[in-house]
């Protein structure tokens, strides 16, 4: 039995990789796309048709680029950085659910690769330790740019992280549990999104802010700072750096759609379209958000996270827990 | 000592200095054309008006004619003073041409200077612009007279301060031409300083026209190694060759001018034949074989079977590391001349020059009496005549006891006598001056030496006619100084001038003597060479005895200076080893056993000690290597290079020497190997003092206060030998450009030296039945000389008179040392 | 205060409003058709005064023009242009060679700007890349053209003064030469 439970395991977990993967890599390809359409011009349109081999050509590239390492860099956490930013946007798609459970000759088949009862800490935690991967990145590249893009993106992250977990909690109080499965069961009448378009706000802006994407992209500053954190980093292990930065775009995206617009759910089509749709929602304005808004200054930056939104999601709490408090009698 | 203000601030200049040259003091460059402090003022290009505010003048005045004076209130920035200058540079530019691209003065010009820093621009006048039509001014300096913009320098240097004729302003108005009559080569030996002073492009250096622009040189200082004087230069190299060299002003030696053969003497550094590799026998090889072998090959001799030559045109680095090496390898010879006679004359000189007997170029132009001996400045060196006209000029005597047809630019007092009567001469023209109280006080030798000059036999009445006059003079003057060659003047001579010029500084208010030395570094050489006894000539002797086995010749040729050469020839084959080090394509580096190439002045820094002991230095002006256009033969330069200059092997002669002698001796040198200083210290004690790293610009006087040397010990030569009935004494003498060694390998002197010349006296022309311009012929051992005579009556009777000439074998003469049979000269004129 | 709260309203309205309309500004952009000229396929006519590789021009009468007077060297940001200038038998200044770099030249156009004979120019044909890097060095065969380039007719030599083209005098606004054997006005 428990054999058999582990195949399941296996399957999933290699499927929603798989899909996961896929869907970052082709995003690539969206992102240039679109931005290109965005400025009027065609974007990557040379690997075969519509350029769509391109993500192919760059896998392969970045496969066969020279692997440097600065002088003086500290070689170890140099090496194993990068990984840390791709481990952890992949494994936070460990709790999300992507459709009804399925009942398969008898069996009841989460169709979840973790249904954690801790499920949205575990999130939080693994987003807060993506900070590690850009932190010791800079760091150990010994090189200016670096160390400041690294610098940059911890003290961004930690000040995010806040808003993020802050916005979550009136949706734990509505669902009434941590769990993933619970929380999208419990928006089987209406999506969060209807009754906290606040923490929706929030939660959008503070994901933007932790995945380092414009108008949030400081510790990349391209023309500020080279690369910022990855200024040092070439061939595979830039590679993992920016699959990192889209897988978790799509997390991001999926989150969304659990938290907020009742996951898998929807009429017609089947469950996994649904999440895969919602979830596409948010990398779609991320990049329509890069291709309008010009990049904050750092004090702006701080200014907007711990006296805007941390106060403003605070309030979004008490007001739902007195709403909750007086519906309840 | 006057105050004056000038744009507010304050500074105090000594008498007598002009307000432009104030303002430079503070680092105020007034705009100027004409004015120039070698050559004074005259006020004619109007470039720099300032406006004075306070004090005797008042409003727009010429700050190069108006000295500075007390209370003076000066604005060098005043719009009135601004705008006039702008409507001079405008009114210059009316007829300058557009042709700056192919003007060689491009990119160093005054002129251009001023139109852009005036901010002119635009030619507002529509008219016409003059023009003149350009003159063949000879080899050195091309003409294009369009661009003058009339300050007259060119003028007031060529006729005013050098003293020559053929170059003048002719036309009047606005039309002034500057230019010769008709074309022709220019006379002066100093015409090459037209190139510096002419703010314009009217005259440029012809050798390097074309060539470069000033922003592309490799420029550094360097020394002019041509003649004994050490006139400053500033090389400027480009693609691995010098292109030009501008004079340096140095206030102690040369001023601000340099003679030609100084500014285009360098070509000897890019001969297109200069051995540019190391050789054993004739096959070229890596540095480390070649130096192997050479070692090798020393250490299997005795020590006493090696022996060093080197010259006067060495370096003090060279030098001293030869010297070095030769004590290392245990070696009794050291040589540095080739003639006997003239290293005791050295001797004499270096023992006697000190600080109250030298003077420097400069002393000489603040004289009121010169006296040469048995010295030819114009031929011998150049500058010193450019000095002695200035002396002139500010009123000084000037008379020249010597047997050859003197040229100077100036006026002198010619005594035409014979080597033998010089230091009779002297004593005659000076004795009355000395009193035995205050001769007394140099002691007994100079109270001695007082008696022989009272006793002297008394001259032939003609003489003593001419004599009589100078006497008076030589009384009168307060700053007497003696100019005594080493050349033709007798070793007694020598040291009795500097005898004299002892004495003189008792009575008057100052004196000295200046020697003209044989060799850029004779006296560096003299100084290292001065305490062993052996000559060049015992040298010879010893190798064709068996004694001497091998011969380290470093930057020396002594085909060139030996009389007998057929006698070095046979002395030389006897030779196991002949380690040559030169960077000249010579007879001497043609027959090396070995041959390693070392660098010239040009690649590496190197010092030379002048006539009157001032150590100089010349810096590195760029890295050996064959020039580009030797590689590329005039096409473009090779695509691909390989490690390593083409052509760039050449090392420093010092550092050769110094790894061979410590690889000789095993001694993993205790001293540095990137500095010659402790070595040469170590061989000279004077040097070691005078540690020459960052000396002052201007060189540095090694001469003691005081010297030790006995003074007044010289035997006076008094009794003149009668020479034998129907002979001609030879003396063989330098000629202008074409004795001096370096220069003959330098092909753009080459281009300008006339052909040789032989010199009689009008009777014994007649004598011998010859007249002026005959081509003459002699007969000797194994054929004949021919050269052309010019006959002269300012001459002494009795010499017939050669040049030391390039193209002419005067050492084939040597047999006739004691006196030439006058049927040997025949005529062979057309 | 309640102005207060109103000024504070209508800024939270004008920024949400004008965010709003740069996203709907963009949006409206990515419907539009693409302007790009799809290179290898379509080749824009560029104006004269491209700037890409340089050539060297020559006068009307087809002599070089260059003068070799090391302006344009001098210039150069990045100095990749060399020379050696001579002196030809007819007394003309010429460049004996002249070398350009184009491996390093960023075809800033100041050699063109610098050069008082219009000899150097640059041309709109910019597809001339090597991949060895070696033969981008070109040389003064490869750089001269049998043409004057823009401003064909110009000629230095008219308007310079010196004597090479023609007699002291015989040039654009020029007297005649000075006879200096006379001092009659
Ligand atoms: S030729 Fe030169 S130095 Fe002579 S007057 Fe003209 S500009 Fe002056
Ligand atoms: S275009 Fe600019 S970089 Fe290129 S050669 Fe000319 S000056 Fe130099
Ligand atoms: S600036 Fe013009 S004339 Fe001068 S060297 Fe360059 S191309 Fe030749
Ligand atoms: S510099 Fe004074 S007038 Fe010429």
């Amino acid at each position: 039995m428990w054999f058999l439970g582990f195949v399941l395991l296996l399957l999933k977990t290699a499927i929603v990789l798989t899909i996961l993967l896929g869907l970052a890599a082709y995003l690539i390809l969206v992102e240039r796309k679109l931005l290109g359409r965005f400025q009027i011009r065609f974007g990557p349109n040379r690997a075969g048709p519509f350029g769509i081999w391109q993500p192919i050509a760059d896998g392969i590239k970045m496969i066969l680029k020279e692997d440097t390492i600065p002088q003086g860099a500290d070689r170890v956490v140099f090496k194993y950085a990068p990984a840390v930013v791709a481990t952890v946007a992949i494994l936070i798609a460990a709790v999300i659910p992507f459709s009804r459970d399925a009942i398969l000759w008898g069996y009841d088949i989460p169709m979840v690769i973790s249904d954690l009862n801790v499920g949205l800490l575990y999130v939080l935690a693994l987003s807060s330790l993506s900070v590690y991967g850009v932190a010791l990145g800079g760091w150990a590249s010994n090189s200016k740019y670096s160390l400041l893009g690294g610098i940059r993106g911890a003290a961004q992250m930690v000040s995010y992280e806040l808003p993020l977990g802050l916005s979550l909690v009136p949706v734990v109080m509505l669902a009434g549990s941590f769990s993933l499965v619970d929380i999208v069961n419990a928006q089987a009448c209406y999506p969060f999104v209807v009754v906290q378009p606040i923490a929706f706000v929030i939660f959008l802006i503070a994901a933007v802010a932790e995945s380092k994407r414009l108008p949030f992209d400081l510790p990349e500053a391209e023309n500020e700072l080279n690369a910022g954190y990855h200024t040092e980093f070439s061939g595979m292990r830039f590679a993992l750096y920016f699959i990192g930065e889209y897988v978790h775009m799509m997390v991001l995206g999926a989150l969304v759609a659990v938290f907020f617009l009742g996951g898998w759910r929807g009429p017609w089509l089947p469950p996994v379209v649904w999440l895969v749709l919602k979830a596409l929602m948010v990398p779609f304005f991320l990049i329509w958000t890069r291709a309008t808004l010009p990049r904050l200054r750092y004090d702006q930056l701080m200014h907007f996270g711990w006296k805007l939104l941390i106060p403003i999601a605070l309030l979004n709490i008490l007001a739902t827990g007195a709403v909750m408090l007086w519906l309840r009698g | 000592m006057p105050r004056l203000t000038i744009d507010d601030i304050e500074i105090e200049v000594p008498h007598g200095t002009k307000v432009i040259d104030a303002a430079e003091r503070l680092g105020i460059m007034i705009p100027r054309f004409c004015y120039h402090r070698g050559l004074g003022s005259v006020g004619a290009c109007r470039m720099c008006a300032v406006k004075f505010l306070q004090g005797p003048f008042k409003g727009l005045q010429m700050s190069c004619m108006i000295d500075a004076q007390d209370g003076m209130v000066i604005s060098t920035t005043d719009a009135e003073a601004l705008d006039f200058r702008r409507h001079v540079i405008e009114w210059l530019m009316l007829n300058h041409p557009h042709d700056c691209p192919v003007c060689d003065e491009g990119g160093h010009c005054l002129l251009q200077d001023m139109t852009v820093s005036g901010g002119h621009g635009m030619r507002r006048f529509s008219g016409e612009k003059r023009t003149y039509r350009d003159q063949y001014l000879g080899e050195l300096v091309q003409h294009e007279m369009n661009r003058c913009i009339h300050c007259y320098r060119c003028v007031r240097f060529y006729r005013e301060f050098a003293g020559y004729r053929d170059l003048g302003a002719l036309q009047i108005a606005q039309k002034v031409y500057f230019g010769r009559l008709a074309d022709g080569p220019l006379e002066s030996p100093f015409a090459g300083n037209l190139v510096d002073l002419c703010p314009t492009g009217v005259y440029t250096d012809k050798p390097a026209r074309f060539r470069a622009r000033r922003w592309d040189l490799e420029r550094g200082p360097s020394l002019c190694i041509h003649c004994s004087l050490g006139c400053n230069t500033v090389a400027g190299a480009r693609y691995r060759e010098v292109l030009r060299q501008e004079a340096r002003l140095n206030e102690e030696v040369n001023g601000y001018f340099i003679c030609d053969l100084g500014r285009y003497g360098f070509a000897y550094a890019g001969h297109p034949e200069r051995p540019r590799s190391p050789r054993i026998g004739s096959q070229a090889v890596g540095w480390q074989e070649a130096v192997a072998v050479a070692c090798d090959r020393l250490a299997r001799l005795g020590p006493r079977s090696i022996a060093c030559l080197s010259s006067a045109r060495a370096s003090v680095e060279t030098l001293g590391t030869l010297k070095y090496l030769s004590k290392r390898v245990g070696s009794d010879h050291f040589v540095c001349f080739y003639d006997a006679a003239v290293k005791f004359k050295m001797g004499e000189i270096v023992s006697k020059l000190d600080g109250r007997t030298a003077v420097s170029l400069r002393d000489i132009e603040k004289a009121d009496l010169l006296i040469g001996v048995g010295a030819d400045p114009i031929n011998a060196a150049p500058m010193l005549a450019l000095a002695m006209r200035q002396a002139q000029r500010a009123g000084a005597k000037v008379v020249m006891m010597d047997p050859r047809p003197l040229f100077l630019p100036c006026d002198f007092e010619h005594l035409s006598v014979s080597p033998e009567l010089f230091d009779v001469c002297l004593s005659a023209l000076v004795k009355s001056t000395f009193d035995r109280e205050r001769v007394g006080k140099h002691g007994e030798a100079a109270v001695t030496l007082y008696d022989r000059m009272l006793s002297c036999d008394p001259l032939d009445a003609s003489v003593q006619a001419r004599l009589e006059p100078l006497i008076a003079v030589v009384e009168g003057c307060r700053r007497p100084i003696i100019i005594c060659g080493s050349d033709i003047a007798p070793a007694s001579s020598v040291s009795f001038a500097a005898d004299v010029a002892l004495l003189m500084g008792e009575v008057k208010d100052q004196s000295g003597v200046f020697y003209v030395l044989p060799g850029a570094n004779a006296y560096g050489a003299a100084l290292f060479d001065a305490a062993n006894g052996s000559s060049f000539e015992s040298v010879v002797q010893e190798i064709e005895d068996g004694a001497i086995k091998a011969l380290i010749v470093a930057e020396s040729d002594p085909f060139r200076y030996v009389a007998d050469r057929d006698r070095l020839q046979r002395a030389l084959n006897k030779l196991e080893l002949l380690l040559v080090l030169d960077y000249l394509p010579s007879e001497t580096v043609r027959k090396a056993h070995i041959f390693l190439p070392t660098r010239a002045i040009f690649e590496t820094r190197s010092s030379f000690i002048n006539q009157e002991g001032r150590l100089q230095v010349a810096e590195k002006i760029h890295s050996p290597g064959t020039p580009i256009w030797q590689v590329s033969n005039k096409g473009h330069p090779p695509r691909l290079y390989g490690t390593g200059i083409c052509g760039g092997e050449p090392r420093a002669a010092w550092r050769v020497l110094q790894q061979i002698a410590h690889t000789l001796v095993h001694s993993q040198n205790e001293i540095s190997e990137n500095d010659p200083w402790p070595v040469i210290g170590g061989e000279c004690a004077v040097l070691a003092r005078h540690h020459q790293h960052n000396g002052p610009l201007h060189g540095l006087r090694i001469i003691p206060q005081t010297s030790t040397a006995a003074f007044f010990d010289g035997d006076l030569d008094l009794q003149p030998k009668q020479p034998m009935d129907g002979h001609l004494t030879l003396l063989p003498v330098v000629s202008t450009f074409a004795t001096e060694e370096l220069a003959s390998y330098s092909e753009i002197i080459q281009r300008v030296i006339g052909s040789p010349c032989a010199y009689l006296h009008s009777d014994d022309a007649e004598r011998c039945g010859l007249l002026d311009c005959d081509r003459i012929r002699i007969a000797v051992d194994d054929g004949f000389l021919e050269i052309d005579l010019t006959v002269s009556d300012k001459m002494a009777r009795g010499f017939l008179i050669l040049p030391r000439h390039s193209r002419f074998e005067w050492q084939k003469l040597h047999c006739f040392a004691q006196g030439l049979p006058v049927e040997k000269i025949g005529n062979c004129t057309p | 205060m309640a102005g207060n709260e109103v000024n504070i309203l209508r800024a939270f309205y004008e920024g949400v409003a004008g965010l709003a309309s740069a996203y709907r500004i963009t949006l409206k952009h990515l419907f539009r058709k693409p302007i790009t000229e799809q290179y290898p396929e379509y080749k824009r006519p560029l104006p004269a005064r491209s700037r890409a590789r340089i050539i060297l021009t020559r006068d009307a009468d087809g002599d070089e023009r260059c003068v070799a007077c090391f302006l344009c060297s001098a210039v150069c940001p990045v100095s990749c242009i060399s020379m050696e200038s001579g002196e030809r038998e007819d007394g003309r200044r010429y460049a004996q060679w002249f070398r350009i770099n184009f491996a390093r030249c960023i075809y800033c156009g100041f050699c063109e700007e610098a050069c008082p004979t219009l000899a150097i120019q640059l041309t709109p044909d910019f597809e001339f890349c090597q991949r060895d890097i070696l033969k981008l060095v070109y040389e003064k065969e490869d750089l001269l053209v049998d043409h004057g380039g823009k401003n064909a007719e110009y000629d230095f030599y008219k308007h310079a003064g010196v004597a090479v083209k023609g007699d002291k005098g015989t040039h654009y606004q020029e007297a005649a030469p000075v006879n200096i054997k006379t001092n009659l006005p």
